[in-house]
């Protein structure tokens, strides 16, 4: 029955004291959020963490949700700050290693596993704001009016930023698909980095 | 169209907001320029991405929390502040919040005329006696009614008591002590909290310490319990550690405490 219930409607349903209704939104968010970090991160057991402390902080600022909001833009503005507010606790900035990628669920064929696994580290290589705003748009899907809202910048920023990305994520793409010899295609060098589940 | 013009229209295109007569000539271009093209596959690429599923841990982990947070706000409310006896004009007379913050606009009053008055007296020795006397009854006053707000039966007027406690510059050791009687034993847990957020402020006091510490009981909600340890690792403070031993030890506590009590050891060896 819960699908009848919107996150606006469960959201308000938590602020005026039905915590227990959190788990549906839980259910809803933990895996997109879960994703989110993880691709910005590089780092699952980060990402859980964050994702807990995103949870957390609902119910800590619970009163603080406005009702005539949408919620997903409100979660993912607490997810953002969850996740500066851990980086800044962390100074040096964790580089990326190939250890830290998560394991490849399995697709349907090696060449389609390398090429997401090469997508991954080419992201991974971007500075975080351009990773961040191609997470965004594309993997979490927000409109760009509401990634503006939430870099508060301007919506025209935000297509500026996403194009600057799109451009930056190409070359490291296509520098890291140069730097593949032609014969590594099937169990090249650039294996899917699974950890051990 | 060229590539300039393209790139413009990117971001619209892969939203899907593009007007039709424009999607048709950027998709031309497309056709006819690799470089275009490849941008948009890649774009195309980045969706096939494969999600990622959390371990059931995670969940586990939101349930204890909730699980804590429920526990910690079922409590009835309980009266656990002692009155404070140093009040008696003001507390007898059951003065609410805002007879309080009269008697301190009475005060602000009183100085701005003094002043006024006195600043034309030729007797400047006598005049700035009269402003250091008046400053000390100002402060007195103020901490008068933040410690009498700090006992209204209301949570959300104690949460207001710790909120203008927090803009303050410096604490007198009264106000702190009462700060620290709220962050131990308040009925709510949000003024609870609010406490411990003004107190953090005040972490270089070695006082203010060894009170965060003591407040690191078990039977502390959960809530607190983590927020506290994440201030301990914040100001580093290592002689924490022993503490955050016999929590992340004990067996009766919340696991996502225990569990935070670790990762705080971990991070402040």
């Amino acid at each position: 029955m819960s699908k009848l219930h919107s996150d606006e409607e469960l959201m308000t349903q938590v602020r005026n004291g039905a915590s227990e209704r959190l788990g549906v939104l839980f259910d809803r968010y933990q895996t997109p959020l879960f994703n989110f970090y993880l691709r910005l991160t590089g780092s699952r057991a980060l990402s859980e963490d964050l994702v807990q402390e995103v949870f957390v902080r609902i119910l800590k600022y619970r009163q603080s949700y406005n009702p005539a909001n949408p919620f997903r833009p409100w979660i993912y503005r607490i997810a953002r700050n969850a996740r500066t507010d851990h980086a800044r606790k962390q100074h040096p900035e964790t580089e990326w290693t190939p250890e830290m990628s998560p394991p490849v669920v399995p697709i349907d064929s090696a060449q389609k596993q390398q090429e997401a696994a090469l997508l991954h580290r080419a992201l991974m290589q971007l500075p975080e704001e351009k990773r961040e705003v191609l997470i965004l748009s594309r993997l979490q899907e927000l409109k760009h009016e509401e990634i503006a809202g939430l870099l508060g910048c301007e919506v025209g920023t935000v297509k500026v930023r996403v194009h600057r990305a799109l451009q930056d994520l190409k070359a490291a793409y296509q520098q890291l698909q140069a730097a593949i010899p032609p014969n590594h295609g099937r169990t090249g060098q650039i294996p899917p980095h699974g950890v051990a589940p | 169209m060229n590539c300039e013009r393209f790139d413009t229209l990117l971001p619209d295109y892969l939203a899907g907001s593009l007007r039709h007569d424009d999607e048709d000539r950027f998709e031309s271009h497309m056709e006819q320029c690799a470089r275009c093209k490849e941008a948009v596959a890649l774009w195309n690429k980045l969706a096939e991405l494969p999600q990622e599923q959390p371990s059931p841990a995670l969940r586990a982990r939101f349930e204890a929390m909730l699980e804590a947070h429920q526990a910690s706000h079922s409590e009835a409310p309980r009266d656990l502040l002692p009155r404070h006896s140093l009040l008696p004009f003001l507390a007898g007379g059951g003065l609410t919040r805002m007879a309080a913050s009269a008697a301190f606009a009475v005060v602000l009053l009183v100085a701005g005329f003094a002043a006024g008055r006195y600043s034309i007296a030729p007797a400047q020795q006598q005049l700035q006696e009269e402003l250091i006397a008046l400053r000390g009854e100002m402060t007195g006053m103020r901490q008068a009614a933040f410690l009498l707000m700090l006992q209204q039966p209301s949570a959300s007027d104690r949460l207001q008591a710790v909120a203008m406690g927090s803009q303050a510059a410096q604490m007198d050791p009264q106000v702190l002590a009462a700060l620290m009687q709220s962050l131990r034993s308040d009925s709510s847990v949000d003024v609870r909290l609010a406490a411990l957020n003004t107190l953090a402020r005040f972490g270089s006091q070695p006082t203010v310490r060894e009170g965060l510490l003591d407040a690191l009981q078990p039977r502390q909600s959960p809530l607190v319990q983590v927020a506290l340890i994440d201030l301990l690792v914040e100001m580093r403070d290592r002689s924490a550690v022993p503490q955050l031993q016999k929590v992340s030890q004990d067996p009766n506590l919340n696991p996502a405490v225990r569990q935070r009590a670790e990762m705080a050891i971990r991070q402040l060896n």
